[in-house]
């Protein structure tokens, strides 16, 4: 397992305000697999992953990045936990504006102190098909262009999970189709591990497999689905949200 | 009416933000208020205590007033006590008293310590009259009776642990006398630092004029229903006309107000000059605010725009907040600078001057220049922010952008900037090569603001090469964290620039102040070493002239071989040519003197000035009147007769010492000037005997061992105070420029923590992506210190170079030496990044205690 959550709980406030955001839930993430969590606004999904990634502290339970156990880590080792284990793609700002399109893919590498591997950066490079415009700045990239080097920057550190955040929820779908097509074959070609928040079914059948959350709980999965299954699974939430 | 709400709920909403920019404004504002309380309060002090201290009229002889500059025998202007009777004689007059005053005496306590005040305030000694019952009480023990009692005022007594029966030495021109305290009395109103000591009339007399039956003024009270003008018109005509000066008491008052108020006002002005270098700062930091604040809500007031408000509406409002920010800082201001005032008083009584809180003076006028200065300078700094806010196109609502940078540095900027420092390096240039000083002063002031103006203007072009460089220097070593550093400082050059320039302007003056500083040292001991050739050097602390008395022992210490006395003495001089300069000084010696201090001559031998009724000019004056040796001048000495002195030499002007001065010897001033009418002792000079130094040093400090108001130095000793007093001159300066350097940080930091707020996404992605809080932190620290050293770079060198010209310009009166104090500009530039530090403590705290989850949670 690359990762693994027990019964965890995510509550904001206390007493009478208390949202449980996250309620008693369990997940293995397989390594090499491609996962996607899906669910209405408000099911706790970007909960469920902001926790898994050690970007949120958990009220009660475990997770468990393969053998370590990141709840309760302090902040320094959570960051180092961040920096050297663990890749991230964010639906937009995912780039510092001041440094260039390879200063950013090797940022995480830097900061950490570590030469980047050389080979495998220009083939992470050559993969997401950013050759000529390393030497951008963000803002001379399209939004497509700089999702890629968000991926690239994933990539490039090798990590052993990458955990996606709506990671084409800001682009078009010919930009999206490319972004999801590198991540889909880092994890087919590169046995890469990948954890995705989306609420879009066309970017869900790109995955592996597909959790289903709603109020905090786990309430469904499917392997190797389709986007009309998914797109037919989540017009039932759709439906049951308007009954109840 | 909704301009106004929005400004409100905008200015509330952020007045996190505005804190920084308030805490400047409270500062200048608290600075200009704090200076006008205090010296009105000083004003009240010095009016109350002379309408307590003058009498309804005095009567005083005629010249005694306007010749306090000129040097004095040390013995007081005085008239017969016949006065006094005739005086009374007058009509409506209750009572006249002769009184006896004199402010040339030093008093010093049983162990030889000077008991007068350390402010700079007089010492005086004079006759207990009825006229000083107005303005004191005796508090203890009684007035003097005799010749062997004396009184002292309260205040001295406390500070000094002075107790009836205790021993006080007056020295005054006339000789020492020593008497035992019989009593104690105090001011009913504040004494500001006087030190008084009271002698019955005839002690006073014989002690302080050398004569009894003598007084120095006449104190005149009224009878019942007279008027003070009247009585002065009644004694006039009681009197010889024109003999006398007489005054009522608004005018004694008016002409010691005068006396005083020129030194208040000298301190009042250089004060508020420094509050007005606080403010110059106040507004990069004002206008760095509101600019970022607007950028910042670029999307906001697009939006705003876009449902229709007008680029003025939008202009306004910015504006309406920076109306409530000088408001609300003036008011606090103007608070503080009452509170500021009283911290003075407390500072003031610190080095003796007392002052009581009871006198503390608000005018009227105080709050509303308090309040006007804050609110103008504000909404003049919020000016250019509030126009770029108006040009904010509504299109700028629907960009995604969340804050564009302003682009880089304009080429139009650039022009302007390099032009306007062109032509001020070009002034200072001809400053620095002007042959007269009154025309360079004009060409260094012109350069002076001119170049710092073209710095401010080019800053920001400057500050991407500046920030490069340091950062190849310092920063790469500090690998990515370091990089980025350096490209966030790079990313808003106009906002780095003014952050810079703010704190380039303090650390310009302070190193101008101290390249001319040093110089002036450096010309000083370098003239010394060049010129002087006396061994020893006995001077006054406080600038009073060597009693006859202190002369005489001097004259009898061992180991000598030669004593020099100089005095000053004033004169009217006649050309050959008829025409007559008024008050002219000049400089009686013994003729020792041309070996104590060498000068060259144009013409002459310098001795020769030191012959029977001859003397000595400067090239100088000698040219403006067409003068050469050989020439005879009338001279009518000041309390004594004219004499026709030959010219036997012409002096060549060119240093620092004695510039100017004329020469003649002390046995030709006594010919023509009665033998109390003479001058005291200046200054004198003393050469060992050879190989003796050590012995003579130590005698002529034991023969000054009852005169603790003078001090001999060697030429050592001499350098070293002259370089302490240029020290704390600088230091009292550099301490006033701190308050516009405090105000340049609180810039940096301002820059800094809006920088952080602005970021907060970016930070938040960096610590998603592992960067470390320590690492976090250290990033803000180096833009931080990038950001100071690069002000400090700019003023340093802007600084030196107003500094090099001031001296090249007052080369021609004596400031030969250029001397850069590479310490001093070593530690300043060391320093500054240490500021950079410190002021990136807090907003680099912050920014890593930020949530990493809310900062990169999307809108």
């Amino acid at each position: 397992m690359a990762a693994r959550a027990r019964q965890v709980v995510k509550a904001y406030g206390s007493g009478e305000t208390r949202v449980v955001a996250l309620d008693h839930i369990d997940v293995d993430i397989a390594r090499g697999q491609f996962t996607a969590i899906m669910g209405p606004s408000g099911s706790g999904k970007s909960t469920l992953m902001h926790c898994l990634a050690g970007l949120d502290t958990v009220s009660s339970g475990q997770i468990h990045l393969d053998e370590t156990e990141i709840t309760g880590l302090k902040d320094k080792k959570l960051t180092q936990l961040r920096r050297d284990r663990i890749g991230f793609i964010f639906q937009a700002f995912n780039l510092l504006p001041t440094l260039n399109a390879i200063e950013n893919i090797t940022l995480p590498m830097d900061i950490a102190g570590r030469k980047p591997d050389r080979g495998w950066l220009d083939q992470v490079v050559e993969t997401v098909g950013l050759a000529g415009r390393l030497k951008h700045r963000p803002t001379e990239l399209s939004g497509g262009q700089q999702q890629r080097v968000a991926v690239a920057r994933a990539l490039a550190s090798r990590p052993e999970i990458i955990f996606g955040d709506e990671p084409t929820g800001n682009l078009d779908s010919r930009a999206g189709a490319e972004v999801l097509g590198f991540l889909r074959r880092s994890v087919t070609e590169l046995g890469q591990t990948i954890v995705m928040v989306t609420h879009d079914p066309v970017a869900a059948s790109y995955a592996d497999r597909v959790l289903y959350l709603a109020d905090g709980r786990i309430v469904d999965e499917m392997h190797h689905p389709t986007a009309d299954q998914v797109l037919d699974r989540m017009k039932s939430f759709d439906a049951r949200g308007r009954t109840s | 009416m909704t301009v106004l709400k929005t400004s409100m709920r905008n200015f509330l909403a952020h007045k996190g933000r505005m804190a920084l920019s308030a805490v400047a404004v409270i500062l200048s504002v608290a600075f200009v208020c704090g200076t006008l309380v205090f010296s009105d309060t000083m004003s009240t002090t010095f009016d109350k205590l002379f309408a307590a201290t003058s009498a309804d009229v005095t009567v005083s002889p005629k010249s005694a007033e306007g010749a306090g500059q000129a040097p004095s025998s040390g013995k007081p202007e005085s008239m017969p006590a016949s006065v006094v009777s005739r005086a009374r004689k007058a009509e409506g007059v209750k009572t006249a008293e002769g009184a006896v005053s004199s402010e040339s005496v030093t008093v010093v306590n049983s162990e030889n310590k000077d008991v007068g005040p350390t402010s700079g305030g007089p010492t005086i000694a004079g006759n207990w009259t009825h006229n000083d019952l107005r303005s004191m009480d005796i508090t203890s023990g009684h007035a003097p009776r005799g010749p062997t009692e004396a009184m002292i005022d309260a205040d001295t007594a406390d500070k000094h642990d002075l107790k009836i029966g205790d021993e006080l030495r007056t020295i005054a021109a006339t000789g020492d006398h020593t008497a035992k305290i019989s009593g104690i009395a105090a001011f009913k109103v504040t004494n500001p630092g006087a030190t008084i000591v009271y002698f019955d009339t005839e002690t006073a007399q014989r002690e302080l004029l050398g004569a009894t039956g003598r007084f120095t003024h006449v104190s005149l009270t009224a009878a019942a229903g007279v008027s003070d003008t009247a009585l002065k018109a009644n004694v006039a005509s009681a009197l010889d006309k024109g003999a006398y000066d007489i005054k009522t008491q608004k005018e004694t008052a008016d002409d010691n107000r005068k006396s005083v108020g020129s030194f208040l006002d000298v301190m009042k002005y250089a004060m508020l000059g420094f509050a007005g270098i606080a403010f110059l700062v106040g507004i990069f930091l004002i206008i760095n605010t509101f600019s970022m604040l607007v950028a910042q809500r670029t999307r906001e007031i697009g939006l705003m725009r876009a449902i229709g408000s007008s680029r003025k509406q939008v202009n306004r409002s910015v504006l309406t907040e920076a109306v409530l920010l000088g408001v609300v800082g003036s008011v606090l201001g103007v608070g503080a600078g009452i509170g500021l005032a009283v911290g003075l008083m407390k500072l003031m009584s610190g080095v003796g001057m007392e002052l009581s809180t009871g006198d503390l003076t608000v005018n009227w006028t105080t709050p509303v220049v308090g309040m006007v200065l804050g609110v103008v300078v504000t909404v003049l700094a919020a000016y250019l922010p509030a126009r770029r806010a108006g040009k904010v196109s509504p299109m700028a609502a629907l960009r995604d952008a969340g804050t564009p940078a302003d682009g880089r540095a304009s080429t139009l900027r650039a022009v302007i900037g390099l032009v306007l420092t062109g032509a001020g390096a070009f002034g200072l240039y001809t400053a620095s090569q002007a042959d007269k000083a009154s025309e360079g002063s004009l060409f260094l002031g012109g350069g002076v603001v001119l170049t710092l103006v073209g710095f401010v203007v080019v800053g920001p072009v400057l500050a991407s090469g500046v920030v490069r460089v340091f950062s190849a220097v310092l920063l790469r070593a500090f690998g990515p964290v370091g990089r980025m550093a350096e490209r966030n400082a790079l990313r808003n050059p106009r906002r780095t620039g003014a952050t810079g320039a703010a704190l380039m302007i303090g650390l310009a003056l302070v190193a101008c102040l101290s390249v001319v500083g040093s110089s002036m040292v450096a010309s000083a001991t370098d003239e010394l070493d060049k010129s002087v050739g006396a061994d020893f050097i006995v001077q006054s602390d406080k600038g009073a002239p060597i009693t006859a008395k202190a002369a005489a022992s001097l004259k009898k210490a061992e180991h000598i071989g030669h004593i020099t006395r100089l005095k000053g003495v004033e004169a009217d001089m006649t050309t050959p040519g008829g025409k007559t300069v008024d008050e002219v000084s000049l400089s009686a010696a013994d003729p020792t003197y041309a070996k104590d201090l060498r000068r060259e001559t144009v013409a002459g031998e310098l001795s020769a000035a030191y012959g029977k009724n001859a003397m000595s000019v400067g090239d100088k004056f000698a040219e403006k009147h067409g003068l050469g040796v050989g020439d005879e001048l009338k001279v009518a000495f000041a309390h004594g007769r004219t004499a026709d002195l030959r010219i036997a030499a012409v002096t060549k002007d060119d240093g620092a010492l004695d510039n100017g001065a004329m020469y003649l010897s002390i046995s030709t001033l006594e010919k023509y000037v009665p033998a109390d009418r003479i001058t005291q002792n200046e200054i004198m000079f003393a050469t060992a005997a050879k190989g003796q130094e050590e012995a003579a040093y130590q005698s002529l400090k034991d023969a000054l061992a009852a005169y603790p108001q003078y001090k001999v130095m060697d030429q050592t000793d001499f350098k070293e105070t002259l370089k302490d007093q240029v020290g704390q001159l600088l230091n009292m300066v550099y301490g006033l420029l701190g308050l516009a350097i405090i105000v340049a940080i609180l810039g940096v930091v301002n820059t800094l923590a809006l920088s952080v707020v602005e970021r907060t996404r970016e930070i938040g992605l960096m610590r998603a992506i592992g960067l470390s809080r320590r690492q976090l932190r250290r990033m803000i620290r180096m833009e931080s210190v990038v950001i100071a050293l690069f002000g400090a770079l700019l003023g340093l060198g802007l600084g030196m170079g107003w500094g090099a010209t001031a001296q090249k310009l007052l080369a021609l009166e004596g400031l030969k030496v250029l001397e850069i104090p590479w310490p001093t500009i070593i530690a300043v530039f060391v320093g500054s990044a240490f500021v950079g530090l410190f002021a990136a403590l807090v907003p680099a705290f912050r920014a890593g205690r930020m949530n990493v989850l809310n900062a990169i949670a999307t809108e």
